[in-house]
């Protein structure tokens, strides 16, 4: 593990660790994100969600599997971070990742949020 | 596996569990030759029909099980049905399919989407409340001559 990284979260399905980079907060999840660890997620997600003067970048590299638990955390982080007008993004998504998030129609709400630096509706709206 | 092969898996209806059925879809659908991504596609719709039945079918003090079968067709196709003795039949937000296209970020919300999934990631989803709860979900293995 790299320097300047902390782990907030490692069970054997998930790890949740944060760097600093650039004055962004940056979470790198790795691993699966179900149910079983869907709590624990929202628990370190927490405060990071509520520092509104700092960018949150979400880094999925390594995301081997995620279901709509998953999925529903991101929600509640897009909400939070557009209530506050804080900047927020996800980047380095896997492609069955990115075919879950565009079925479920995510995707629309994570690009609008990566284009503007802030949590706004996005523009397509179809 | 020939013609008509079952395998019948039962689990707690706990949130731990889950991903043991999607490790024993992984081996069947793999001997089976369905592709990588088809085998992804399955793996999130059975664990979303899982996800229902752990978190809705039976009340916090009761213990309750899940049971799934995996049944192949001639090789070609398999049904697996996830099945809970739970005694809820109020239709709550698990029963309802919905995704988050054309919708506002004030809008967006996460109830609906497992079923949304599961319609969208396989040829056929039969959710039955007789007795309980089963979900049927159905695949065909993708062959050369699509239609």
């Amino acid at each position: 593990m790299g320097k300047g990284f902390r782990v907030h979260m490692q069970t054997d399905k998930l790890t949740f660790r944060t760097e600093n980079r650039d004055g962004a907060t940056v979470v790198h999840i790795a691993g699966e994100l179900d149910l079983e660890v869907a709590s624990q997620m929202r628990t370190a997600m927490e405060p990071l969600m509520q520092q509104s003067d700092r960018r949150l970048v979400l880094n999925l590299r390594d995301l081997k599997y995620i279901d709509s638990t998953g999925i529903g955390i991101l929600i509640g982080v897009l909400k939070a971070r557009h209530a506050r007008s804080a900047p927020f993004a996800v980047e380095e998504v896997p492609d069955s990742v990115r075919k879950l998030f565009d079925m479920t129609g995510i995707s629309p709400f994570l690009s609008a949020a990566e284009q503007s630096g802030e949590t706004t509706n996005p523009t397509n709206n179809q | 596996m020939k013609k008509e092969a079952n395998v019948t898996l039962t689990v707690p209806a706990k949130p731990e569990y889950v991903d043991l059925v999607r490790l024993t879809l992984y081996g069947i659908a793999a001997k089976m030759n369905f592709s990588y991504e088809e085998i992804e596609d399955m793996k999130v719709a059975v664990s979303e029909a899982c996800n229902n039945a752990v978190l809705h079918a039976y009340g916090e003090e009761e213990s309750g099980t899940v049971e799934i079968i995996f049944a192949a067709a001639d090789d070609e196709m398999l049904r697996i049905s996830v099945r809970d003795q739970g005694g809820s039949f109020e239709p709550g937000p698990h029963r309802h399919a919905s995704s988050l296209h054309g919708k506002s970020i004030e809008e967006i919300q996460s109830g609906g989407l497992g079923l949304y999934l599961m319609q969208a990631l396989m040829d056929s989803v039969e959710v039955n409340t007789e007795q309980g709860t089963t979900v049927v979900l159905t695949k065909r293995r993708m062959t050369v001559e699509k239609v």
